[in-house]
């Protein structure tokens, strides 16, 4: 019969007598694993939804748009590429929701489609009328729409009938290009045939398609797209038609978006959650070590009786692993019930999903219950299994040191507090890098939670300034019917030409806006854009910053739909442009891209111009175009970001609860034996929290900086992923906030340690040690 | 009579009807039962008994680190059952030396940082370097404790007792921990302070030959008073044999 360690029944008595310490670790950890939980469980849930999607609501494989409507014999042709192509035409129109008669946004409305790019319908039904439409879930939310309010589309008057999530747009990117979704000022929407024909903008000729054979992974989906691509584009062009857009599944970011960033939520949800875990499993680690340190005779004792170091070391491991363990249990029924709801909420409020069903995660089970106890007792076990190398003889003696004549540091001669203290430090130098590890990752995060509405706010503010004009009229061509060319007698208007190029890149195929400037621009004041020879360009600072580009280097640019690329020397940097940005003058522009004398595409002005015929303007870029990602970064995560500030000063202020109680207890004997001495409690305060204050102050100082500086690191590299590019900025306020907020923690816990020393009684230094 | 006589025999620590128990019910234990006795100004007292006589729990009331249940201690007539924790902490930096059996000394700061810790709470401080070179520790002074052998370190913990100029030196088995040549050692140099300073010893202890060098012996027994007598017979700590 095998017998149970008597040692065991210790556990239970040890959490009861020290049951704060407990319940903060079990709450750290019950919240961490809760939200990592829930987030799993969620975003399995969701993306599995997502995916089912895909088949239920067939999701295309790709789609282009058409200048012209294609004819059937072009379709046929089309076809033959082992495809099958759908019409899937659209519009563009105002949508204005209060009826005001003004435009409150862009609505893409989509006549009623069979067998492409469905819809699933979140609450009402899918238009029948003429006059009923369903417009996308989230955008409604968003704007205070729902089921049975009127708006007016395009001028017309429309019944909204249902809430809709279009399987091809479960973030509302407005083009492939943009950085980010816009659920504020961009719908989609889907209405009858008859509502179509009732709208009055150009049909935008949109053809989806889907491949006869199934496509196994992202690069067979994209060297099956470039194919169709070299196929259809000669053909396309034969014909007299252009492609207007063209845009594989793969690269659709109005499909792809929300679960590459549920993806990415959940790796980082992870990796924060495994840093927490350790910094625990180090707190543990140490109130092991002082606990071994504290009841060192006994172990000797029962050594000496024959207990084995194996024996000794799964009991003082044991208490961890079973806080880990409940803690996990209680998260992952918390993750799986109040968290998972919170996480779905939260994508609810940025994505246009489709419904789901909570399914079970073994992914979630692995990451937050398997691989946080594997943490826990790999730490606690690697710091006991050092101690327990002592000899019997050296626990009963007490002398645990590996070198117990250690030499004393000989200090200055400082006042004698100030050494005191210094020695304080030094004694508990170890729980104090755990500190300052702890309050540098938790920084990392505030100044996420810190810096990004910062960051919002700046170019929100500042994006006036960046713009080049406030009117930027993009032309569909730049000569009229008669062949004339396009004029205005506006006196700031202002002739640009721009083409879109891309720059290649492995993980993203970035646009760039390749501008021609006229000589003398009052727009894009660069001094001696005139002076640049033929090859070489100013880019904007942006685009520098992004691929760390410097004056001197050369840029290569492809042409989007074909294999011509272009080569650029850089010869100097432009501040003032949001953008992913190029510029020459115009003659060059001209001569680069075998354009012309005298043509343009558009103009630039500072007030609006009336006396151009609307039909020629193709686009005009406003400043809401700029700011419209701040919007949206700001609706979808600004609120979340004050929540995360409050989070982590909480988590600041328990790990450092969890470490100064730490360092009072192993200081207790001296705390209680210098109370005989004379000492007030102020006194010892004095000494031990000053110690602590002078470690949080500087630890709190220098991990502002490094927090500022590992975010601003993983910005950019979050950056890399997305199309555009903006700086993580921080104000020096934001540096004082996070220092305060920290600090802020630490002033509470300071409270109760004053309360702890306070309650430190006098006999315990008069228990002898042996 | 001298004058020093006179000082000796002016009470100044009184004890009057002590009584402190433990535990409540059945399970109470009368520790002290109504303890009578004085001390005089610069005497060398010592408290023996058996354990659980009692001697540690009216060391530690003497202290004001325990407070007794009834009666009172006086100080040069200042009650301490009177005196709020700030006073007794008062009480304690400005009147008391503390000397434990086990040291009790900070294992993180050096010889000279731990003389400094008693140092520290006085007005009235020794000279810290010219102590340490009267307790044989001058060369030692920038070790920490565990670098030192027990005798060593208890000096250490009576330096920290003593640079203080403490009115009494509250001695707890001081030298229970040591061996005998040790133990004698320690006994001189407590012996030497008491004539140096003048500073009134009360020292418990289980050593019956350490009442021979005292000037005052205190026998406790069952937490009652037994023997209250001066000993006239008073022989170095030198002389003493056990």
């Amino acid at each position: 019969m095998v017998k149970r360690n008597p040692l065991m029944k210790r556990i239970t008595r040890e959490v009861k007598g020290d049951w704060r310490k407990y319940l903060v670790i079990s709450l750290f950890l019950i919240l961490t694993i809760g939200f990592v939980s829930g987030m799993y469980v969620a975003n399995g849930s969701m993306l599995k939804a997502a995916h089912e999607s895909v088949t239920k609501y067939n999701l295309e494989d790709g789609h282009f748009v058409l200048a012209n409507k294609a004819t059937s014999d072009q379709i046929s042709q089309f076809e033959e590429n082992k495809v099958k192509i759908y019409e899937n035409f659209f519009r563009n129109e105002d949508e204005d929701i209060d009826g005001g008669g003004k435009s409150d946004g862009t609505i893409r409305v989509y006549k009623k489609t069979q067998d492409i790019n469905l819809a699933c319908v979140m609450d009402g039904r899918l238009p029948k009328a003429e006059d009923e439409i369903a417009i996308d879930r989230m955008h409604a939310d968003n704007v205070g729409l729902k089921t049975g309010d009127k708006i007016k589309v395009g001028g017309k008057n429309f019944k909204i009938v249902g809430l809709i999530a279009y399987v091809n747009y479960s973030t509302l990117h407005e083009k492939t290009t943009d950085v980010i979704f816009d659920a504020l000022k961009f719908d989609v929407a889907m209405v009858s045939s008859g509502g179509f024909d009732r709208l009055g903008s150009d049909v935008n000729y949109g053809y989806a398609w889907t491949y006869n054979e199934s496509v196994k992974n992202d690069s067979e989906k994209k060297s099956k797209a470039n194919d169709f691509l070299e196929e259809i584009a000669p053909e396309i062009v034969m014909q007299g038609n252009e492609i207007k857009e063209f845009v594989p599944e793969y690269s659709n970011p109005a499909v792809n978006f929300a679960t590459d960033d549920m993806g990415s939520d959940k790796a980082m949800g992870s990796v924060i959650m495994d840093v927490l875990i350790v910094i625990i499993a180090f707190i543990f680690a140490i109130t092991i070590s002082n606990t071994i340190s504290r009841e060192s005779i006994t172990i000797g004792t029962l050594r000496a009786s024959g207990y084995t170091r194996r024996e000794i070391t799964i009991h003082y491991v044991i208490t961890p692993a079973i806080v880990t363990l409940i803690a996990a249990i209680v998260g992952n029924i918390l993750g799986y019930t109040v968290f998972k709801d919170v996480v779905v909420s939260m994508y609810y409020n940025s994505y246009s999903l489709p419904t789901y069903k909570t399914v079970w995660s073994a992914e979630a089970l692995w990451k937050t219950t398997i691989v946080p106890l594997v943490l826990m007792i790999a730490v606690n076990v690697f710091v006991v299994v050092r101690v327990m190398r002592c000899t019997p003889l050296q626990f009963l003696r007490h002398d645990l040191r590996k070198n117990s004549k250690r030499k004393s540091l000989k200090l200055p001669e400082w006042r004698f507090i100030t050494r005191f203290r210094i020695r304080i430090i030094l004694q508990n130098i170890y729980g104090y890098i755990v500190l300052f590890l702890g309050v540098a990752f938790i920084m990392v995060m505030l100044a996420m939670a810190v810096g990004m509405p910062s960051t919002l706010d700046y170019y929100k503010e500042n994006t006036a300034d960046m713009m080049f004009a406030q009117h930027q009229y993009v032309l569909k061509t730049c000569q009229d019917e008669s062949g004339d060319f396009v004029s205005t007698s506006n006196p700031d208007a202002e002739k640009f030409s721009m083409r879109s190029l891309e720059r290649k890149g492995n993980t993203l195929d970035e646009e760039v806006s390749v501008y021609g400037v006229e000589d003398d621009s009052k727009y894009v004041e660069i001094s001696d854009l005139e002076s640049l020879s033929e090859k070489e360009v100013y880019i904007s600072q942006p685009f520098a910053k992004k691929y760390n580009i410097s004056t001197g280097d050369t840029i290569v640019l492809d042409e989007k739909y074909d294999k011509q690329k272009y080569k650029f020397k850089v010869s100097g940097i432009y501040g003032k442009c949001p953008s992913i940005a190029v510029f020459m003058p115009i003659e060059n522009f001209r001569k680069a891209f075998d354009l012309t004398a005298k043509s343009f595409s558009g103009f630039m002005s500072d007030s609006k111009i009336t006396d151009i015929d609307k039909g020629l303007i193709a686009t005009e870029i406003t400043k809401h175009d700029i700011t419209k990602m701040c919007d949206q970064l700001d609706h979808s995560m600004g609120n979340y970001m004050k929540y995360f500030q409050i989070l982590c000063i909480m988590l600041a202020a328990a790990l450092i609860y969890l470490l100064t109680k730490l360092i009072i207890e192993r200081n207790e004997k001296t705390i209680s034996m210098i109370k005989v001495l004379g000492f007030d409690n102020g006194e010892i305060a004095r000494l031990y929290i000053v110690a602590t204050s002078i470690v949080l102050i500087v630890a709190d100082a220098v991990s502002v900086f490094i927090g500022a500086a590992v975010m601003k690191s993983v910005w950019k590299v979050m950056m890399a992923s997305y199309s555009g590019y903006f700086e993580f900025v921080m104000n020096p306020m934001d540096y004082v906030k996070m220092f305060l907020f920290v600090l802020a923690g630490y002033l509470f816990v300071t409270v109760l340690d004053f309360r702890r020393i306070k309650k430190i009684p006098m006999n315990e230094a008069l228990k002898n040690m042996e | 009579m001298n004058e020093k006589d006179k000082e000796k025999k002016s009470d100044f620590l009184e004890v009057v009807d002590l009584r402190k128990g433990f535990g409540s019910g059945e399970t109470r234990q009368e520790v002290l039962k109504g303890l009578n006795f004085s001390v005089g100004k610069g005497e060398f007292c010592v408290l023996l008994g058996p354990s659980g006589s009692g001697k540690s729990t009216l060391l530690n009331i003497i202290g004001g680190i325990d407070s007794a249940d009834s009666g009172y201690i006086s100080i040069k007539g200042d009650k301490l059952k009177e005196m709020n924790e700030k006073k007794l902490t008062l009480y304690r930096r400005k009147h008391l030396g503390y000397v434990f059996q086990m040291y009790n000394l900070i294992d993180n700061l050096n010889v000279k940082e731990n003389i400094e810790v008693g140092e520290y709470l006085s007005d009235n401080s020794l000279e810290v370097d010219e102590l340490l070179q009267t307790l044989g520790l001058y060369e030692h002074r920038y070790k920490l404790p565990n670098q030192l052998s027990g005798g060593q370190q208890q000096r250490v913990s009576i330096g920290r007792a003593i640079v203080k100029n403490p009115d009494i030196l509250l001695c707890d088995e001081p030298t229970g921990a040591l061996d005998y040549k040790t133990s004698k050692e320690i006994l001189k140099l407590i012996e030497d302070i008491n004539h140096k300073y003048g500073s009134t010893v009360i020292m418990v202890t289980h050593n019956e030959a350490i009442k021979n060098m005292s000037d005052h012996v205190i026998k406790l027994r069952d937490g009652s008073v037994r023997l209250n007598e001066r000993n006239e017979l008073k022989i170095s700590a030198e002389a003493l044999e056990w």
